[in-house]
Protein backbone atom coordinates (compact mmCIF):
# COMPACT_ATOMS: atom_id res chain seq x y z
CA UNK A 1 0.00 0.00 0.00
CA UNK A 2 1.37 3.14 -1.28
CA UNK A 3 1.23 6.18 1.45
CA UNK A 4 -1.27 7.86 -0.81
CA UNK A 5 -3.55 4.83 -0.70
CA UNK A 6 -3.29 4.29 2.77
CA UNK A 7 -4.17 8.19 3.32
CA UNK A 8 -7.13 7.56 1.07
CA UNK A 9 -8.10 4.23 3.43
CA UNK A 10 -7.14 5.98 6.45
CA UNK A 11 -10.03 9.10 5.58
CA UNK A 12 -12.66 6.75 4.70
CA UNK A 13 -12.25 5.36 7.63
CA UNK A 14 -12.42 8.43 9.60
CA UNK A 15 -15.20 9.48 7.44
CA UNK A 16 -17.50 6.39 8.87
CA UNK A 17 -16.43 6.69 12.46
CA UNK A 18 -19.17 6.58 14.72
CA UNK A 19 -19.97 9.71 16.24
CA UNK A 20 -21.75 10.54 19.62
CA UNK A 21 -23.84 13.23 18.90
CA UNK A 22 -25.26 13.60 22.03
CA UNK A 23 -21.95 14.23 23.84
CA UNK A 24 -20.56 16.40 21.41
CA UNK A 25 -23.86 18.85 22.30
CA UNK A 26 -23.21 18.23 25.87
CA UNK A 27 -19.66 19.62 25.85
CA UNK A 28 -20.46 22.18 23.78
CA UNK A 29 -23.28 23.68 26.15
CA UNK A 30 -20.96 22.74 29.16
CA UNK A 31 -18.09 24.81 27.93
CA UNK A 32 -20.60 27.73 26.93
CA UNK A 33 -22.27 28.01 30.42
CA UNK A 34 -19.11 28.04 31.62
CA UNK A 35 -17.79 30.96 30.03
CA UNK A 36 -20.95 32.34 30.38
CA UNK A 37 -21.22 32.00 33.99
CA UNK A 38 -17.20 33.25 34.40
CA UNK A 39 -17.74 36.19 32.36
CA UNK A 40 -20.74 37.52 34.53
CA UNK A 41 -20.23 40.94 35.94
CA UNK A 42 -21.12 39.43 39.87
CA UNK A 43 -18.13 37.03 39.27
CA UNK A 44 -15.74 39.92 37.91
CA UNK A 45 -12.23 39.25 39.48
CA UNK A 46 -11.66 42.64 40.48
CA UNK A 47 -13.95 42.27 43.45
CA UNK A 48 -12.32 39.80 45.30
CA UNK A 49 -8.91 41.99 45.49
CA UNK A 50 -10.54 45.48 46.13
CA UNK A 51 -8.86 47.99 48.57
CA UNK A 52 -11.68 47.45 51.17
CA UNK A 53 -11.35 43.48 51.52
CA UNK A 54 -7.76 44.25 52.09
CA UNK A 55 -8.27 46.75 54.82
CA UNK A 56 -11.19 44.01 56.27
CA UNK A 57 -8.27 41.30 56.64
CA UNK A 58 -5.91 43.61 58.34
CA UNK A 59 -8.40 44.48 60.97
CA UNK A 60 -9.79 40.54 61.34
CA UNK A 61 -5.96 39.41 61.71
CA UNK A 62 -5.31 42.25 64.24
CA UNK A 63 -8.69 40.93 66.20
CA UNK A 64 -7.41 37.91 66.35
CA UNK A 65 -4.63 38.50 68.20
CA UNK A 66 -5.01 37.58 72.21
CA UNK A 67 -6.56 40.55 73.53
CA UNK A 68 -3.80 41.10 76.72
CA UNK A 69 -0.92 40.54 73.84
CA UNK A 70 -2.47 43.15 71.10
CA UNK A 71 -0.21 45.91 70.28
CA UNK A 72 2.76 44.37 72.40
CA UNK A 73 5.39 42.36 71.64
CA UNK A 74 4.61 38.41 72.00
CA UNK A 75 5.44 37.47 75.01
CA UNK A 76 4.74 33.61 75.59
CA UNK A 77 4.09 33.57 79.42
CA UNK A 78 1.02 35.87 78.91
CA UNK A 79 -0.17 33.80 75.93
CA UNK A 80 0.26 31.10 78.46
CA UNK A 81 -1.86 33.08 81.07
CA UNK A 82 -3.95 34.11 78.45
CA UNK A 83 -4.76 30.35 76.97
CA UNK A 84 -5.19 29.41 81.50
CA UNK A 85 -8.08 32.38 82.35
CA UNK A 86 -9.77 31.24 78.59
CA UNK A 87 -9.66 27.40 79.23
CA UNK A 88 -8.70 27.08 82.65
CA UNK A 89 -11.47 25.74 84.61
CA UNK A 90 -12.32 23.73 81.76
CA UNK A 91 -14.22 25.34 79.46
CA UNK A 92 -12.65 24.10 76.39
CA UNK A 93 -11.85 20.84 77.46
CA UNK A 94 -15.94 20.55 78.72
CA UNK A 95 -16.58 22.11 75.15
CA UNK A 96 -14.64 19.59 72.65
CA UNK A 97 -15.96 16.35 75.13
CA UNK A 98 -19.65 17.94 75.14
CA UNK A 99 -18.96 18.24 71.14
CA UNK A 100 -17.78 14.38 70.90
CA UNK A 101 -19.92 13.19 72.58
CA UNK A 102 -22.89 14.57 70.91
CA UNK A 103 -21.63 13.51 67.55
CA UNK A 104 -20.78 9.85 68.89
CA UNK A 105 -24.35 9.46 70.50
CA UNK A 106 -26.03 11.17 67.45
CA UNK A 107 -24.28 8.75 64.74
CA UNK A 108 -25.03 5.35 66.94
CA UNK A 109 -28.61 6.43 66.94
CA UNK A 110 -28.67 6.58 63.75
CA UNK A 111 -26.54 3.76 63.02
CA UNK A 112 -28.61 1.33 65.39
CA UNK A 113 -31.69 2.43 63.67
CA UNK A 114 -30.89 2.54 60.08
CA UNK A 115 -29.47 -1.07 60.77
CA UNK A 116 -32.59 -2.20 62.00
CA UNK A 117 -34.54 -1.00 59.38
CA UNK A 118 -32.94 -1.01 55.87
CA UNK A 119 -34.00 -4.25 55.11
CA UNK A 120 -37.54 -2.98 54.73
CA UNK A 121 -36.49 -0.48 52.00
CA UNK A 122 -34.80 -3.23 49.33
CA UNK A 123 -36.56 -4.71 47.37
CA UNK A 124 -34.88 -8.09 47.13
CA UNK A 125 -35.74 -8.51 51.08
CA UNK A 126 -38.93 -6.79 51.09
CA UNK A 127 -40.43 -8.77 48.31
CA UNK A 128 -43.42 -11.45 48.05
CA UNK A 129 -41.08 -13.56 47.42
CA UNK A 130 -37.55 -13.01 48.53
CA UNK A 131 -34.53 -14.47 45.78
CA UNK A 132 -36.28 -17.24 44.73
CA UNK A 133 -39.80 -18.05 43.56
CA UNK A 134 -42.22 -19.88 45.59
CA UNK A 135 -45.08 -22.77 44.57
CA UNK A 136 -47.30 -20.96 43.32
CA UNK A 137 -47.24 -16.99 42.37
CA UNK A 138 -47.96 -14.24 45.02
CA UNK A 139 -51.60 -12.64 45.28
CA UNK A 140 -51.23 -9.30 43.78
CA UNK A 141 -52.28 -8.45 47.39
CA UNK A 142 -49.30 -9.54 49.00
CA UNK A 143 -47.27 -8.03 46.01
CA UNK A 144 -48.48 -4.55 46.37
CA UNK A 145 -48.50 -4.70 50.33
CA UNK A 146 -44.40 -5.30 50.34
CA UNK A 147 -44.46 -2.82 47.26
CA UNK A 148 -45.74 0.16 49.94
CA UNK A 149 -43.36 -1.36 52.83
CA UNK A 150 -40.72 -0.65 50.38
CA UNK A 151 -41.73 2.99 49.73
CA UNK A 152 -43.18 4.28 52.70
CA UNK A 153 -39.54 3.08 54.14
CA UNK A 154 -37.39 4.94 51.76
CA UNK A 155 -40.48 7.92 51.96
CA UNK A 156 -39.51 8.03 55.75
CA UNK A 157 -35.45 7.92 55.09
CA UNK A 158 -36.16 10.74 52.25
CA UNK A 159 -37.96 13.23 54.42
CA UNK A 160 -35.55 12.85 57.04
CA UNK A 161 -32.82 13.40 54.87
CA UNK A 162 -34.35 16.71 53.00
CA UNK A 163 -34.76 18.55 56.44
CA UNK A 164 -31.22 19.64 56.66
CA UNK A 165 -29.95 19.19 60.51
CA UNK A 166 -29.75 22.71 62.06
CA UNK A 167 -34.09 23.15 60.93
CA UNK A 168 -34.45 19.83 62.64
CA UNK A 169 -32.44 21.18 65.70
CA UNK A 170 -34.58 24.27 65.41
CA UNK A 171 -37.81 22.59 65.43
CA UNK A 172 -36.34 20.55 68.00
CA UNK A 173 -34.98 23.20 70.26
CA UNK A 174 -38.67 24.86 70.93
CA UNK A 175 -40.19 20.89 71.95
CA UNK A 176 -37.03 20.31 74.40
CA UNK A 177 -35.64 23.80 75.02
CA UNK A 178 -31.56 24.58 75.50
CA UNK A 179 -29.56 21.70 75.55
CA UNK A 180 -27.49 19.43 73.73
CA UNK A 181 -30.82 16.82 73.34
CA UNK A 182 -31.99 18.90 69.87
CA UNK A 183 -28.70 18.38 68.30
CA UNK A 184 -28.61 14.68 69.01
CA UNK A 185 -31.94 14.11 67.93
CA UNK A 186 -31.65 16.07 64.73
CA UNK A 187 -28.48 14.50 64.08
CA UNK A 188 -29.96 10.76 64.62
CA UNK A 189 -32.42 11.92 62.73
CA UNK A 190 -30.78 13.17 59.40
CA UNK A 191 -28.34 10.37 59.68
CA UNK A 192 -30.79 8.04 59.89
CA UNK A 193 -32.39 9.06 56.43
CA UNK A 194 -28.63 8.80 55.05
CA UNK A 195 -27.50 5.77 56.28
CA UNK A 196 -30.77 4.02 56.00
CA UNK A 197 -30.58 4.99 52.28
CA UNK A 198 -27.10 3.78 51.71
CA UNK A 199 -27.55 0.40 53.77
CA UNK A 200 -30.59 -0.39 52.20
CA UNK A 201 -28.68 0.19 49.01
CA UNK A 202 -25.33 -1.88 49.94
CA UNK A 203 -27.83 -5.06 50.66
CA UNK A 204 -29.61 -4.58 47.23
CA UNK A 205 -26.35 -4.57 45.08
CA UNK A 206 -24.86 -7.69 47.51
CA UNK A 207 -24.45 -10.76 44.85
CA UNK A 208 -27.43 -12.63 45.12
CA UNK A 209 -26.31 -16.71 45.17
CA UNK A 210 -25.10 -16.39 48.25
CA UNK A 211 -28.90 -15.48 50.28
CA UNK A 212 -30.63 -17.51 47.12
CA UNK A 213 -28.22 -20.30 48.44
CA UNK A 214 -29.76 -20.16 52.03
CA UNK A 215 -33.28 -19.54 50.78
CA UNK A 216 -33.18 -22.65 48.54
CA UNK A 217 -32.45 -24.42 52.37
CA UNK A 218 -35.55 -23.53 53.71
CA UNK A 219 -34.34 -20.10 55.51
CA UNK A 220 -36.19 -17.06 56.01
CA UNK A 221 -35.97 -13.13 55.77
CA UNK A 222 -34.58 -12.60 59.23
CA UNK A 223 -32.04 -15.44 58.82
CA UNK A 224 -30.97 -14.98 55.77
CA UNK A 225 -30.71 -11.13 56.75
CA UNK A 226 -28.54 -12.42 60.18
CA UNK A 227 -27.02 -15.15 58.39
CA UNK A 228 -25.76 -13.83 54.99
CA UNK A 229 -26.70 -10.15 54.16
CA UNK A 230 -25.55 -7.97 57.49
CA UNK A 231 -22.32 -10.06 57.50
CA UNK A 232 -21.49 -9.74 53.96
CA UNK A 233 -22.54 -6.04 53.89
CA UNK A 234 -20.58 -5.26 57.30
CA UNK A 235 -17.32 -3.67 55.66
CA UNK A 236 -19.38 -1.05 53.32
CA UNK A 237 -21.86 -0.60 56.65
CA UNK A 238 -18.66 0.63 58.53
CA UNK A 239 -17.32 2.44 56.25
CA UNK A 240 -20.23 4.69 55.31
CA UNK A 241 -21.06 4.41 59.43
CA UNK A 242 -17.29 6.14 59.84
CA UNK A 243 -17.59 8.46 57.13
CA UNK A 244 -21.16 9.88 58.49
CA UNK A 245 -19.52 10.29 62.04
CA UNK A 246 -17.20 12.14 60.61
CA UNK A 247 -19.76 14.72 59.39
CA UNK A 248 -21.81 14.74 62.57
CA UNK A 249 -18.24 15.38 64.64
CA UNK A 250 -18.66 18.76 62.32
CA UNK A 251 -22.22 19.37 62.28
CA UNK A 252 -22.11 18.98 65.66
CA UNK A 253 -20.10 22.08 66.74
CA UNK A 254 -21.92 24.18 63.86
CA UNK A 255 -25.45 22.95 65.98
CA UNK A 256 -23.99 24.18 69.23
CA UNK A 257 -24.11 27.65 67.67
CA UNK A 258 -28.11 27.28 67.92
CA UNK A 259 -27.19 27.95 71.76
CA UNK A 260 -27.34 23.63 72.16
CA UNK A 261 -24.02 23.02 73.83
CA UNK A 262 -20.83 21.91 72.98
CA UNK A 263 -17.72 24.51 71.12
CA UNK A 264 -20.99 25.91 69.36
CA UNK A 265 -22.55 27.40 72.53
CA UNK A 266 -18.92 28.76 73.56
CA UNK A 267 -18.20 30.11 70.07
CA UNK A 268 -21.87 32.19 70.49
CA UNK A 269 -20.87 33.41 74.00
CA UNK A 270 -17.69 34.85 72.90
CA UNK A 271 -19.20 36.07 70.10
CA UNK A 272 -21.60 37.89 72.38
CA UNK A 273 -18.89 39.49 74.60
CA UNK A 274 -17.30 40.53 71.60
CA UNK A 275 -14.27 38.33 72.25
CA UNK A 276 -12.84 37.57 68.65
CA UNK A 277 -9.66 36.15 69.82
CA UNK A 278 -12.07 33.49 71.83
CA UNK A 279 -13.80 32.73 69.20
CA UNK A 280 -10.67 31.89 66.86
CA UNK A 281 -9.13 29.70 69.81
CA UNK A 282 -12.46 27.63 70.11
CA UNK A 283 -13.06 27.42 66.14
CA UNK A 284 -9.38 26.00 66.34
CA UNK A 285 -9.88 23.63 69.15
CA UNK A 286 -13.08 22.36 66.85
CA UNK A 287 -11.15 21.89 64.07
CA UNK A 288 -8.54 19.96 65.71
CA UNK A 289 -10.99 17.89 66.93
CA UNK A 290 -12.46 17.13 63.52
CA UNK A 291 -9.13 16.58 62.29
CA UNK A 292 -8.60 14.18 65.09
CA UNK A 293 -12.51 12.28 64.14
CA UNK A 294 -10.56 12.15 60.46
CA UNK A 295 -7.93 10.16 61.65
CA UNK A 296 -9.72 7.96 63.84
CA UNK A 297 -12.24 7.27 61.35
CA UNK A 298 -9.51 6.61 58.58
CA UNK A 299 -7.69 4.07 60.79
CA UNK A 300 -10.79 2.14 61.68
CA UNK A 301 -11.69 2.32 57.84
CA UNK A 302 -8.81 0.56 56.25
CA UNK A 303 -8.58 -1.67 59.46
CA UNK A 304 -12.10 -2.84 58.53
CA UNK A 305 -11.04 -3.05 54.74
CA UNK A 306 -7.95 -5.44 55.97
CA UNK A 307 -9.24 -7.72 57.53
CA UNK A 308 -12.16 -8.59 55.00
CA UNK B 1 24.29 -7.61 24.07
CA UNK B 2 23.20 -11.07 23.18
CA UNK B 3 20.37 -11.72 26.09
CA UNK B 4 17.18 -9.75 26.73
CA UNK B 5 16.98 -11.13 30.39
CA UNK B 6 19.03 -12.59 32.64
CA UNK B 7 18.21 -13.84 35.74
CA UNK B 8 20.80 -15.12 38.45
CA UNK B 9 18.94 -16.57 41.64
CA UNK B 10 16.16 -14.31 41.53
CA UNK B 11 13.81 -14.47 44.13
CA UNK B 12 10.62 -12.76 45.05
CA UNK B 13 8.15 -12.52 48.20
CA UNK B 14 5.14 -11.01 49.38
CA UNK B 15 4.76 -10.33 53.20
CA UNK B 16 7.34 -13.06 53.79
CA UNK B 17 6.04 -15.71 51.43
CA UNK B 18 8.17 -16.64 48.10
CA UNK B 19 6.56 -16.51 45.26
CA UNK B 20 9.68 -17.58 43.03
CA UNK B 21 12.55 -18.24 44.14
CA UNK B 22 16.33 -20.01 42.89
CA UNK B 23 15.20 -18.48 39.50
CA UNK B 24 17.83 -19.08 37.16
CA UNK B 25 17.32 -18.14 33.58
CA UNK B 26 18.48 -16.60 30.41
CA UNK B 27 16.50 -15.47 27.04
CA UNK B 28 18.39 -14.35 24.01
CA UNK B 29 17.30 -11.50 22.20
CA UNK B 30 15.65 -13.26 19.19
CA UNK B 31 13.85 -16.28 21.12
CA UNK B 32 10.79 -17.57 21.96
CA UNK B 33 10.09 -18.98 25.03
CA UNK B 34 6.91 -20.57 26.33
CA UNK B 35 6.12 -20.49 30.61
CA UNK B 36 4.10 -23.56 31.89
CA UNK B 37 2.89 -24.70 34.87
CA UNK B 38 0.17 -25.09 37.19
CA UNK B 39 -1.95 -22.08 38.45
CA UNK B 40 0.23 -20.72 41.34
CA UNK B 41 3.24 -21.93 40.09
CA UNK B 42 4.95 -18.04 39.80
CA UNK B 43 4.37 -17.94 35.92
CA UNK B 44 2.86 -14.15 36.54
CA UNK B 45 5.37 -13.16 39.35
CA UNK B 46 8.58 -14.33 36.88
CA UNK B 47 6.79 -12.37 34.06
CA UNK B 48 6.49 -9.31 35.97
CA UNK B 49 9.98 -9.37 37.47
CA UNK B 50 11.20 -9.40 33.57
CA UNK B 51 9.62 -6.14 33.13
CA UNK B 52 10.41 -4.78 36.35
CA UNK B 53 6.98 -4.46 37.67
CA UNK B 54 7.36 -6.41 40.86
CA UNK B 55 10.71 -5.84 43.23
CA UNK B 56 12.87 -8.91 43.36
CA UNK B 57 13.74 -9.57 46.91
CA UNK B 58 17.17 -11.54 45.99
CA UNK B 59 19.59 -12.68 43.30
CA UNK B 60 20.63 -10.08 40.36
CA UNK B 61 18.05 -9.46 37.31
CA UNK B 62 19.40 -7.98 34.21
CA UNK B 63 16.72 -6.49 31.15
CA UNK B 64 18.50 -5.41 27.69
CA UNK B 65 22.06 -5.54 29.35
CA UNK B 66 21.23 -3.49 32.01
CA UNK B 67 20.92 -4.87 36.07
CA UNK B 68 17.64 -3.74 37.35
CA UNK B 69 19.28 -3.70 41.35
CA UNK B 70 18.67 0.39 42.61
CA UNK B 71 18.11 1.68 39.05
CA UNK B 72 16.82 5.09 39.44
CA UNK B 73 12.97 5.36 38.60
CA UNK B 74 13.34 7.77 35.44
CA UNK B 75 16.22 4.88 33.99
CA UNK B 76 13.52 2.16 35.22
CA UNK B 77 10.72 3.89 33.42
CA UNK B 78 12.90 3.87 30.38
CA UNK B 79 13.45 0.12 30.34
CA UNK B 80 10.19 -0.82 31.30
CA UNK B 81 9.15 1.31 27.67
CA UNK B 82 11.28 -0.99 25.72
CA UNK B 83 9.67 -3.87 26.70
CA UNK B 84 5.88 -4.70 25.69
CA UNK B 85 3.71 -6.28 28.02
CA UNK B 86 0.16 -8.38 26.97
CA UNK B 87 -2.26 -8.52 29.87
CA UNK B 88 -4.36 -11.44 31.41
CA UNK B 89 -7.12 -8.58 30.72
CA UNK B 90 -6.06 -6.74 28.39
CA UNK B 91 -5.71 -3.84 30.00
CA UNK B 92 -7.41 -1.26 27.06
CA UNK B 93 -9.39 1.92 27.97
CA UNK B 94 -13.11 0.57 26.74
CA UNK B 95 -14.44 3.99 25.78
CA UNK B 96 -11.31 5.21 23.63
CA UNK B 97 -11.46 4.61 19.74
CA UNK B 98 -8.88 1.62 19.20
CA UNK B 99 -6.34 4.18 17.24
CA UNK B 100 -6.15 6.39 20.72
CA UNK B 101 -5.83 2.91 22.98
CA UNK B 102 -2.91 1.39 20.17
CA UNK B 103 -1.02 5.32 20.39
CA UNK B 104 -0.96 5.33 23.96
CA UNK B 105 1.42 2.47 23.71
CA UNK B 106 4.27 4.88 23.28
CA UNK B 107 3.51 7.32 26.26
CA UNK B 108 6.38 5.48 28.25
CA UNK B 109 8.51 7.47 25.54
CA UNK B 110 7.13 10.74 25.89
CA UNK B 111 6.65 13.77 28.38
CA UNK B 112 3.05 14.33 29.79
CA UNK B 113 1.55 17.10 27.26
CA UNK B 114 3.43 15.40 24.33
CA UNK B 115 1.50 11.95 25.23
CA UNK B 116 -1.75 14.22 25.69
CA UNK B 117 -1.20 15.62 22.02
CA UNK B 118 0.04 12.40 20.46
CA UNK B 119 -3.13 10.43 21.42
CA UNK B 120 -5.34 12.64 20.55
CA UNK B 121 -4.45 14.81 17.84
CA UNK B 122 -2.13 12.40 16.08
CA UNK B 123 0.48 13.41 13.37
CA UNK B 124 0.11 11.56 10.18
CA UNK B 125 2.86 9.28 10.52
CA UNK B 126 1.47 8.01 13.60
CA UNK B 127 -1.75 7.22 11.92
CA UNK B 128 -0.17 5.57 9.11
CA UNK B 129 1.63 3.96 11.62
CA UNK B 130 -0.91 2.37 13.58
CA UNK B 131 -2.94 1.55 10.77
CA UNK B 132 -0.13 -0.45 9.42
CA UNK B 133 0.54 -3.06 12.69
CA UNK B 134 -3.47 -2.87 12.91
CA UNK B 135 -3.20 -4.16 9.23
CA UNK B 136 -0.33 -6.73 10.21
CA UNK B 137 -2.93 -8.00 13.44
CA UNK B 138 -5.78 -8.63 10.34
CA UNK B 139 -8.41 -5.24 12.21
CA UNK B 140 -7.18 -2.72 9.91
CA UNK B 141 -11.05 -1.48 9.72
CA UNK B 142 -11.64 -1.25 13.20
CA UNK B 143 -9.22 1.90 13.57
CA UNK B 144 -11.91 4.35 14.53
CA UNK B 145 -14.12 2.08 16.54
CA UNK B 146 -14.80 2.46 20.09
CA UNK B 147 -12.88 -0.45 21.56
CA UNK B 148 -15.71 -1.50 23.82
CA UNK B 149 -17.70 -2.51 20.73
CA UNK B 150 -15.28 -5.17 19.67
CA UNK B 151 -15.62 -8.87 20.00
CA UNK B 152 -12.93 -10.45 22.92
CA UNK B 153 -10.49 -11.75 20.19
CA UNK B 154 -10.79 -8.33 18.45
CA UNK B 155 -9.79 -6.39 21.40
CA UNK B 156 -6.81 -9.41 22.06
CA UNK B 157 -5.74 -7.72 18.84
CA UNK B 158 -6.20 -4.13 20.04
CA UNK B 159 -3.84 -5.03 22.94
CA UNK B 160 -1.30 -6.90 20.76
CA UNK B 161 -1.42 -3.69 18.16
CA UNK B 162 -0.56 -1.05 21.70
CA UNK B 163 1.72 -3.07 22.50
CA UNK B 164 3.45 -3.19 19.11
CA UNK B 165 3.09 0.27 18.63
CA UNK B 166 5.46 0.58 21.65
CA UNK B 167 8.24 -0.82 19.54
CA UNK B 168 9.79 -2.94 22.35
CA UNK B 169 12.49 -4.78 22.06
CA UNK B 170 11.21 -8.07 23.78
CA UNK B 171 7.26 -9.17 24.13
CA UNK B 172 6.26 -10.30 27.53
CA UNK B 173 2.26 -11.81 27.32
CA UNK B 174 0.62 -13.30 30.84
CA UNK B 175 -1.82 -16.13 30.04
CA UNK B 176 -3.00 -14.12 26.64
CA UNK B 177 -5.31 -16.34 24.82
CA UNK B 178 -7.29 -17.89 28.63
CA UNK B 179 -10.37 -16.02 27.64
CA UNK B 180 -10.87 -17.37 24.44
CA UNK B 181 -11.95 -20.33 22.31
CA UNK B 182 -9.45 -23.46 21.04
CA UNK B 183 -9.24 -21.79 17.52
CA UNK B 184 -8.91 -18.47 18.54
CA UNK B 185 -6.27 -18.92 21.04
CA UNK B 186 -4.38 -20.86 18.20
CA UNK B 187 -4.72 -17.49 16.02
CA UNK B 188 -3.39 -15.08 18.64
CA UNK B 189 -0.39 -17.23 19.59
CA UNK B 190 1.01 -18.25 16.19
CA UNK B 191 0.16 -14.07 15.46
CA UNK B 192 2.73 -13.25 18.20
CA UNK B 193 5.09 -15.60 17.70
CA UNK B 194 4.81 -14.38 13.93
CA UNK B 195 5.25 -10.59 14.69
CA UNK B 196 8.50 -11.61 16.92
CA UNK B 197 9.93 -13.36 14.39
CA UNK B 198 9.49 -11.05 11.51
CA UNK B 199 10.26 -7.77 14.23
CA UNK B 200 13.51 -9.98 15.83
CA UNK B 201 11.50 -9.54 19.57
CA UNK B 202 12.23 -11.81 22.36
CA UNK B 203 8.96 -13.32 22.97
CA UNK B 204 8.38 -14.73 27.13
CA UNK B 205 4.72 -16.23 27.40
CA UNK B 206 2.97 -18.01 29.87
CA UNK B 207 0.53 -20.59 28.48
CA UNK B 208 -2.23 -23.07 30.24
CA UNK B 209 -2.45 -25.06 26.86
CA UNK B 210 0.63 -27.34 26.74
CA UNK B 211 -0.59 -28.71 23.39
CA UNK B 212 -0.07 -24.64 21.92
CA UNK B 213 2.66 -24.06 23.91
CA UNK B 214 4.55 -27.21 22.38
CA UNK B 215 3.58 -26.72 18.86
CA UNK B 216 4.77 -22.76 18.52
CA UNK B 217 7.90 -22.82 20.60
CA UNK B 218 10.77 -24.02 20.32
CA UNK B 219 11.38 -23.71 24.30
CA UNK B 220 9.82 -24.35 27.37
CA UNK B 221 10.20 -23.67 31.17
CA UNK B 222 8.51 -25.47 33.63
CA UNK B 223 7.59 -24.40 36.94
CA UNK B 224 6.13 -25.04 39.85
CA UNK B 225 6.33 -24.31 43.63
CA UNK B 226 7.90 -20.82 42.74
CA UNK B 227 10.51 -22.69 40.85
CA UNK B 228 11.76 -23.73 37.40
CA UNK B 229 11.26 -27.52 36.90
CA UNK B 230 12.95 -27.44 33.50
CA UNK B 231 14.00 -25.58 30.79
CA UNK B 232 14.64 -27.39 27.84
CA UNK B 233 14.29 -27.55 23.74
CA UNK B 234 10.22 -28.86 23.37
CA UNK B 235 12.08 -31.65 21.59
CA UNK B 236 13.69 -33.02 24.52
CA UNK B 237 10.35 -33.11 26.55
CA UNK B 238 8.33 -35.81 27.14
CA UNK B 239 5.11 -36.67 28.06
CA UNK B 240 6.37 -37.93 31.51
CA UNK B 241 7.80 -34.64 32.18
CA UNK B 242 4.73 -32.59 31.61
CA UNK B 243 2.97 -35.21 34.17
CA UNK B 244 5.41 -35.01 36.65
CA UNK B 245 4.94 -31.30 36.63
CA UNK B 246 1.01 -30.68 37.09
CA UNK B 247 0.84 -34.16 39.10
CA UNK B 248 0.67 -32.08 42.20
CA UNK B 249 -0.22 -33.75 45.72
CA UNK B 250 -2.71 -33.53 47.73
CA UNK B 251 -2.05 -30.66 49.57
CA UNK B 252 -0.72 -28.44 47.07
CA UNK B 253 -3.44 -29.04 44.84
CA UNK B 254 -5.76 -27.66 47.59
CA UNK B 255 -3.60 -24.88 48.49
CA UNK B 256 -2.99 -23.86 44.13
Amino acid sequence: MTPVDRDEAIRALRSRRPRNRFARWTGIVLLALTAFAWTRPELELGKLFRQRTKANVTRFLGEVRPYPLQEQPWDGGVFGGWLETTLGDGVGRRAVLGTLALSVAAICLAGLIALLTCLFATRNVAHPEPFLPGASPPTRWRTYAWRVVVWATRLVYIFARAIPEWIWAFLLLTLLGLGAWPAVIALAIHNTGILGRLYAEVIENLPARTPRALRALGASRTQIATVALYPAAQGRFLLYFFYRWETCVREATVLGLLGAAGLGKEILQAGAGDRHDEIVLFVLLGSALIIAGDVVSAVARSVVRRAR
Amino acid sequence: MSHAFELKQAAVSYNGTAAVHGIDLTIATDEAVAVVGPSGAGKTTLLRLLNGTVRSTGGHIAVLGRSLREMPPRELRGVRARIGFIHQDLSLVPNLRVIQNVLSGRVGDQGFFGSLRHVFFPPRDAVHEVHRILERVGIPEKLYERTDTLSGGQRQRVAIARALYQEPEALLADEPVSSVDPARARDTVALLTDVCRERGLALCMSLHNLDLAREFFPRLIGMRSGQIRFDQPTAKLTDGDFEALYNLERDEMLKA
